[in-house]
């Protein structure tokens, strides 16, 4: 009974919300301007990791986990190559950044190391 | 540790002492020796020439050699499916973009490629080293790992981080601009390489002094090779030219030992002399043939796109080197249930005992 009171308030509330314009929030306007060429990129990359997402759904249960993961870290490539695009002209001019990405590429360029390859738990399993 | 082999080679190297050491770093060194003598270092039209055509008979052959190993077999094919099928496909949107948006997604494709590369002649350093490691018996453990991974990585970043010379770079048609890395960070990442590679001369000396031997030289050529290659090799423009050379020789003269081997843990009505001839040499065709046809056929085949060539060119050799990496991380770990393990073979363990072997 209790409970019940509780949700109906909490219904009536979101919809004393819901119908206040003061407190609506507008949906951005589409954009008008003609779209960058950066910004059709990263449109390409964003739809081409959801491509690899609904790939890894679509084929779950029948591909091995060793298969997915490598899917994932397509992901992973396309993300941070399209970092990459979006902040590497800070790579020549800033250079704390350029040590940071160094960083972070050799920390992507040692996990794609690993595609493919199984897992460290799978290869000590397969060792012992 | 690493076990010891199931089946022990009779010698520590591949062939010899002289072709190992040459092929595994030792020529490098000794190049970079003589172009500091009498070369000023400054990259001439004559050095970037020799490059290239040295590049159709060893670079090219060598990106060839790891497609080779992977595609030669369907099994190949379904152990990797996304390395085998889904890469390639990735790599053609990456060049397509890179076609579609010369000016905004190429530039980064290649500064990827600049970083990429000598990250994986670290890889193939450290893979070098432990195959010599476990040839001679140096036990590589967790610290002995640490110090030679840690070492190899740092001359990696150093090579980025040590300052050079403030010209940008061309490369494939794109202008390279210089990068500059904070003093500190060139200076930390020093300490760290001298700190690492004086653990590891530390690990070889307890070594040799334990079993009473000098720890065989090989072990630590590959890391000494990637010192010069990555340091001091840097200060020779006309040397760096040629790095890509010698680390597609290291890499085709294991291949090779790897691809021999296989072979001879096959039934084969040949005898062992002309089994090693015949497989060495149509290796080495299929591999120059297939080297001309991914670096010099498949970007004229893009010869319509309203891109200059030389950019063109960049973004096909920037692909093909990061399928490069990828399938190269894997060809190595292939299921192979004809031989135990090809490449802790000597070329005397290819023949019966007393047969002289000549390739």
């Amino acid at each position: 009974m209790r409970l019940g009171a509780w949700r109906a308030g909490f219904a009536l509330f979101s919809i004393s919300l819901c119908c206040n314009r003061a407190l609506a929030q507008q949906l951005p306007r589409p954009i008008e301007a003609e779209l960058t060429g950066r910004e059709k990129f990263l449109a390409v990359a964003i739809g081409t990791m959801m491509l690899c997402g609904i790939l890894s759904f679509v084929m779950r249960g029948r591909i091995s986990e060793r298969t997915h993961v490598a899917i994932a870290l397509f992901v992973v490539l396309i993300g941070g190559f399209s970092l990459l695009v979006l902040f590497g002209g800070t790579l020549y001019d800033v250079p704390l950044a350029a040590a940071l990405i160094l960083l972070l590429l050799v920390g992507m360029f040692k996990l794609m190391s690993t595609f493919e390859s199984g897992l460290k738990t799978e290869r000590k399993s397969t060792k012992d | 540790m690493l076990r010891s082999p199931e089946h022990p080679s009779r010698s520590l190297y591949f062939v010899n002492g002289w072709v190992d050491g040459a092929l595994i770093g030792g020529l490098s060194i000794i190049v970079f020796i003589a172009l500091r003598l009498f070369a000023r270092g400054e990259v001439t039209r004559e050095a970037v020439l020799a490059a290239s055509v040295l590049s159709v008979f060893f670079n090219y052959p060598h990106f060839s050699a790891t497609l080779y190993r992977l595609y030669q077999s369907p099994d190949n094919v379904r152990q990797f499916p996304v390395t085998s099928i889904g890469l390639p496909i990735l790599l053609i949107g990456a060049i397509a973009a890179s076609l579609w948006q010369p000016d905004l997604v190429a530039p980064y494709l290649i500064t990827l490629l600049l970083f990429w590369s000598p990250y994986h002649y670290s890889g193939q350093t450290i893979g070098i080293t432990m195959l010599y490691a476990r040839r001679s018996g140096f036990e590589v453990g967790r610290w002995q790992r640490l110090a030679l991974s840690t070492f190899v990585f740092s001359t990696f970043i150093a090579n980025f981080s040590y300052p050079r010379s403030g010209d940008p770079i061309m490369r494939y048609g794109v202008l390279i601009p210089v990068m500059h890395f904070p003093a500190w960070f060139a200076e930390l990442t020093f300490a760290i390489m001298i700190v690492s590679g004086a653990a590891l001369l530390g690990f070889a000396f307890t070594w040799s002094r334990a079993r009473k031997k000098i720890l065989p030289p090989i072990v630590l050529l590959p890391a000494l090779t990637q010192l010069v290659w990555s340091l001091p090799g840097k200060q020779s423009a006309m040397f760096i030219e040629f790095v890509p050379l010698f680390h597609s020789l290291q890499y085709l003269y294991i291949a090779w030992a790897m691809q021999i081997g296989l072979r001879m843990g096959e039934p084969a009505a040949d005898g062992p002399r002309r089994l090693v001839s015949h497989e060495t040499l149509r290796w080495l065709l299929r591999n120059s043939i297939g080297g001309i046809a991914m670096f010099i056929a498949l970007p004229w085949v893009l010869f319509w796109v309203n891109v200059p060539m030389v950019t063109v060119a960049g973004i096909v050799v920037a692909a093909l080197n990061i399928q490069h990496f990828f399938v190269d991380g894997v060809i190595w770990k292939l299921r192979n249930t004809r031989a135990t393990s090809p490449l802790m073979l000597n070329l005397a363990d290819w023949a019966p005992q007393g047969v002289p072997v000549t390739v």
